[in-house]
């Protein structure tokens, strides 16, 4: 049975190259707009969720403290796929429980790395 | 038309005369709101046309997936070859029978050469009857004159060696008769064995003949076969390269989601100065607090580029280059 993957992001462009990405090796995707609308499709087995940092309405370092306060999805691993490559934000989304943080652009390559890595983990 | 007012503190050695400095602010408060709203056209146009493209792209890639799928799973080329292997099979079976019925004939060709040997031995025999009866002519001929000698007393004998001579006569002309016989039968054997020869001769022929048209047409299908199969092979490897193309177009249009997020950006700060322009125009401040408006701006930055965009001078430093990530990029908590 596919593994299922959340993507949060609200830029399409970059749900589109990781839904190619990641469908492509066997995944099932779920695309989210922003962190509010994530919140909304926190539903059955996810198995792993990539969400942005900087989004209209919910941001990212948000969406993520809600996640891992919600009682089912508290163990899914997150990881940060955003714009942000400073400090502050990575210790942030490391504080907040994030597993994994990836600079964007990125190639596919590197986020279906982290994915089976999480996946196994 | 809104006042002139003084927004910012100036340095007091850059400060231009307070005329210039009033008219700059008035241009300010004025243009600041169209500034933000072509600035914020331009993100918005932009990030739709860049939504749309990579939307495209992202179909185009589906289809190619499902193109390279159905080429994969329905390889016309190996079925062809396999039907042409099958009917190489079919045929040389074909061939192999028609090649035995030949050979049955030339069998046939030697069972009535011997069956014409058997006939000369026939009439060697009838031959012989001839001779027999000639003979026994001679012979019952003797006798009648052996029985002339002797008068009276060899009547009898006379009218026996008569029989035998009549009987002699007869048995000459039935060996005649089977010697003439025989001579049809041999030569209608002959004409046989002939006709049989020059059918065998053709049909010999006509089976070369056909075993190498049938050769020549499953040689053309193979290279056909070869041909197409080749062709689809090429084609799946184009298909492939252009997807992988495709896909990496798809990689380098992330550039958007940075764009969009810089120019975002620059829309709130232009918004920002707007309101806090607003405000001293309307005397809720004296003027614009230029440190505490550039600290707000600063926290919005998102990207490393704006923050290195905000600590150098203006051309001191070559502007930051967009790259894709290599696969190191990752960082695991």
């Amino acid at each position: 049975m596919a593994k299922r993957i959340l993507i949060v992001d609200d830029s399409a462009s970059v749900r589109q190259v990781s839904n190619i990405a990641l469908t492509r090796a066997g995944y099932e995707v779920i695309e989210a707009t922003d962190g509010q609308d994530g919140l909304t499709k926190l539903a059955g087995k996810i198995n792993l969720i990539i969400s942005d940092v900087n989004m209209p309405r919910m941001d990212g370092i948000t969406f993520l403290k809600a996640v891992k306060a919600h009682p089912n999805y508290k163990f899914t691993p997150v990881i940060m796929l955003t714009t942000e490559a400073g400090e502050d934000k990575k210790n942030e989304g490391r504080a907040a429980g994030a597993k994994a943080w990836i600079v964007k652009p990125f190639q596919p390559q590197t986020m279906l790395d982290a994915v089976a890595k999480l996946c196994l983990a | 038309m809104q006042n002139v007012v003084k927004l910012f503190t100036r340095g007091r050695a850059a400060a231009p005369a307070q005329t210039e400095v009033h008219a700059a602010d008035a241009v300010c408060i004025q243009a600041l709101p169209i500034w933000t709203k072509q600035v914020e056209t331009a993100r918005v146009q932009s990030e739709e046309a860049i939504i749309a493209l990579s939307g495209r792209f992202a179909s185009i890639v589906n289809r190619l997936d499902l193109a390279l799928d159905a080429s994969q799973h329905n390889s016309g080329g190996a079925d062809l070859s396999r039907a042409l292997d099958e009917g190489r099979q079919e045929l040389a079976q074909v061939m192999s029978a028609l090649n035995e019925i030949h050979k049955s004939r030339s069998t046939l060709a030697e069972q009535i050469r011997a069956l014409a040997a058997h006939s000369s031995e026939l009439a060697k025999m009838a031959s012989e009857v001839e001779q027999i009866a000639f003979q026994t002519n001679m012979l019952a001929l003797n006798a009648a004159i052996e029985a002339a000698h002797v008068g009276e007393a060899g009547r009898g004998f006379a009218v026996v060696a008569h029989e035998v001579r009549n009987l002699a006569t007869a048995s000459r002309e039935t060996g005649k008769g089977i010697t003439q016989k025989i001579a049809l039968v041999n030569q209608s054997l002959e004409e046989i064995i002939t006709t049989n020869e020059t059918v065998s001769a053709r049909e010999g022929e006509a089976l070369h003949d056909s075993g190498n048209r049938i050769q020549g047409v499953l040689g053309k299908f193979g290279d056909m076969s070869e041909g197409l199969a080749r062709s689809a092979e090429d084609l799946r490897r184009e298909s492939g390269v252009i997807k992988g193309e495709i896909e990496d177009s798809l990689v380098q249009l992330q550039f958007q989601d940075r764009v969009g997020q810089i120019m975002a950006q620059v829309v709130g700060s232009m918004q920002d100065l707007d309101e806090r322009a607003g405000a001293v125009a309307r005397g809720e401040q004296l003027q614009i607090d230029t440190a505490a408006y550039m600290a707000q701006m600063v926290s919005t930055y998102t990207t490393e580029e704006q923050r290195r965009n905000h600590q150098v001078t203006a051309g001191s430093v070559p502007a930051p280059t967009l790259k894709v990530q290599g696969g190191s990029d990752v960082e695991f908590f």
